[in-house]
């Protein structure tokens, strides 16, 4: 049977006595007695399926490449096992886990309200996403109407972080690539807007703003004045950043080719977002599945054909322009009125279940809560698209060179809180 | 005693009654530490949760017994068994030069490149355009531990993540410092209740400055920096005084 390549933990049979601190003097201490049973090596971990079994069988002229779990371009904490043939990757083993935080089991086991603050770390480069999901399947399950301007306000504000969150994505990209500058740039954008949301919020990544049946406080003068200000050099900032991105010979000769994820591929594996779309499927959960005031608004869905790296950075620029063409509606739309719906202290939604999606940066974000009367939910379910897109990087990869890993898992945007919630 | 235990009987109770206690307890703490065998593999792995064990025992969550984790592998290594000092194992010795020198790297902190979670964020926001740490000689941070003085650690550390993170931790070069950045480094935050996530860094490595918040304004960091660099500069030369912590791991 083929085995991994084994990690003994093992240490050597001879070993110094162990110390302990003495109980009555934490200053002194003392050997101790140690059992030899407890210097067996840890077996080598046995390889559970048949594809692990066939991963791990090296063949002639292979090697292993560890990426991961640190390393400057996995956007946190992903581990990729390449098995490489010279240059060429031959297999991927993508191994998760390394950030996973219980959240899901912890929101079973918090009310309502205390939710939306737990599930903000997941998505953590656009939190208010996530905490939208959440509410929205939360509102499903209580049948609670939303005041129009809160809709107004969440639309608002998340278009923000959308465009925050893509710029990001631009800049670490091209970092990923290899070049430092964009990421310069990159951070001056998220910075202002994270700024702007920290007035309006009070934090400035992980908000816990929205609330069932509204948003926690109404716009206030230092947010407005800031969103003008940026406003008014926002669509001229945005194409120039991009300029520096699509005018670059290298990235673009980089970028243009790799990483082909064709239509089937794409809705084989559920992907969605931006990387969807690259594949030429107008799929946005904005339009699909309507919510919020986004049947009021007016804007485009962008579409690529060519399903690369170098379409899914595109697809997120026109994004971003779109996202500006929103806020400016938002903006003249604002309705008046209260910003929050009144609800009691405590909340026990009627036994039921509830599924609410959002179309996040990154793609559908959804969530399924299921009710069981009580103030905690059930079962609280959360679909996370990074997870969706990373499952199609063992495909993208095989046939690419090495140096191309980042620029293709770096496309597909993913996010590791997400992932391994 | 279970290997790596932290003497949990209070003051009190006779020498014969302890030794007792200590063999009971070897042979559970065998028991439980068996090497897995196929079939066990799902089976949940519960052991102590002994990697690392303050100066004073007092100074940490009151004096309590760590509590219990999954950290079965890595405290089957040298860092979970041995307590010597930090610098001991080593063999380091400051010369009179290291009091010159300590005052040049209190000013040129160089960061290992490492972002676990959402504070990275925050820490790559405090390295870049607005808030240009490099201004203060914290320099844009080194993608490999050879090259760095400080690890940040920023974002939770899953108990998975712990072995690797004390790894990169080890193969810094001394002198090092670590920074704790963010509540979920510094105590657990509102990861308290998780089951898979370490409470507190400080209970795998020595830390040397916890910067609150989740997560800390990159202002918060710079100034975390600031404190680390007076408290390298107030210690200068004198680095067998300061806080002791594991060894260098065999295989981790
Ligand atoms: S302290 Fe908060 S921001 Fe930092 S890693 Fe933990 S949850 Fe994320």
């Amino acid at each position: 049977m083929p085995t991994r390549p084994v990690r003994t933990n093992s240490r050597p049979k001879q070993r110094p006595p162990e110390q302990h601190r003495s109980e009555d003097d934490p200053r002194i201490m003392l050997d101790r007695e140690v059992s030899a049973d407890l210097y067996e090596p840890i077996p080598p971990y046995p390889t559970r399926t048949e594809r692990e079994a066939e991963f791990y069988t090296i063949g002639d002229g292979e090697m292993f490449l560890n990426l991961g779990p640190q390393h400057p371009a996995t956007h946190g904490v992903l581990r990729l096992v390449l098995k490489l043939s010279g240059e060429q990757i031959v297999d991927v083993d993508p191994v998760l886990g390394y950030l996973h935080r219980g959240v899901e089991k912890i929101c079973e086991n918090s009310d309502y309200y205390h939710v939306i603050d737990q599930v903000d770390p997941l998505e953590y480069a656009s939190a208010l996403f996530q905490e939208w999901a959440a509410v929205l399947a939360f509102e499903k399950l209580m049948d609670v109407e939303v005041p129009p301007r809160a809709e107004y306000i969440r639309v608002l504000s998340a278009e923000l972080l959308r465009i925050s969150s893509h710029t990001l994505f631009m800049g670490f990209l091209a970092l990923d690539m290899g070049g430092l500058t964009p990421i310069l740039y990159s951070f001056i954008e998220r910075d202002e807007i994270v700024e702007m949301l920290a007035a309006l919020t009070g934090a400035r990544m992980l908000f816990n703003y929205f609330r069932i049946g509204g948003v926690n406080g109404d716009l206030n003068h230092e947010f407005m004045s800031r969103l003008g200000d940026w406003m008014s050099r926002a669509a001229k900032q945005t194409e120039a950043n991009t300029g520096l991105l699509n005018e670059n010979e290298i990235f673009v000769r980089r970028a243009r080719g790799v990483g082909v994820m064709d239509r089937e591929m794409a809705l084989r594996f559920g992907v969605t977002g931006g990387n969807l779309r690259a594949s030429g499927v107008p799929f946005d959960v904005r339009r699909a599945h309507p919510y919020s005031v986004y049947p009021q608004l007016d804007f485009n869905v962008p579409t690529r054909l060519e399903g690369d790296s170098l379409a899914r950075y595109l697809i997120r620029m026109d994004e971003v322009r779109e996202s500006i063409k929103i806020i400016d509606q938002c903006l003249n739309n604002m309705p008046d009125g209260p910003v929050m719906a009144k609800l009691p202290r405590l909340l026990r939604p009627h036994p039921g279940r509830a599924w609410g999606a959002v179309e996040g940066p990154r793609g559908m974000l959804g969530v399924y809560a299921i009710s069981d009367g009580t103030d905690q939910p059930f079962r609280f379910r959360i679909h996370d698209p990074s997870f969706m897109n990373l499952e199609v990087v063992p495909h993208l990869l095989p046939g690419n060179l090495l140096a191309d890993t980042m620029a293709i898992v770096s496309s597909l945007d993913p996010i590791m809180g997400g992932i391994d919630k | 005693m279970a290997v790596g235990d932290r003497p949990t009987k209070r003051a009190g109770e006779d020498a014969a009654a302890t030794a007792a206690g200590a063999a009971t307890e070897t042979k559970a703490a065998a028991s439980q530490l068996a090497p897995i065998t196929t079939g066990e593999l799902t089976a949940p792995i519960v052991v102590p949760n002994t990697l690392w064990q303050a100066v004073n025992p007092l100074a940490y969550d009151g004096g309590r017994p760590a509590e219990i984790t999954h950290l079965r592998e890595f405290g089957l290594t040298d860092a979970g068994r041995h307590d010597d000092g930090r610098w001991g194992g080593l063999q380091v010795i400051p010369t009179q030069a290291d009091n010159i020198l300590d005052l040049i790297r209190a000013n040129s902190l160089w960061p290992l490149l490492s972002g676990l979670a959402c504070c990275a964020f925050e820490m790559m926001s405090a390295a870049t355009s607005k808030n240009d740490m490099d201004r203060w000689g914290m320099f844009p941070f080194r993608a490999s531990p050879r090259q760095s003085d400080v690890l940040i650690v920023a974002g939770t550390l899953t108990t998975k993540m712990a072995g690797p993170l004390v790894r990169l931790w080890e193969e810094m070069p001394e002198p090092k410092w670590c920074v704790a950045l963010g509540d979920c480094t510094v105590s657990g935050g509102r990861y308290k209740r998780s089951y898979s996530t370490v409470q507190g860094i400080d209970r795998v490595m020595p830390v040397d400055v916890y910067i609150p918040g989740c997560p800390p304004r990159p202002e918060g960091l710079i100034y975390g920096m600031m404190q680390l660099g007076q408290l390298v500069k107030d210690q200068r030369g004198h680095w067998p005084e300061r806080e002791i912590g594991p060894t260098v791991p065999d295989k981790i």
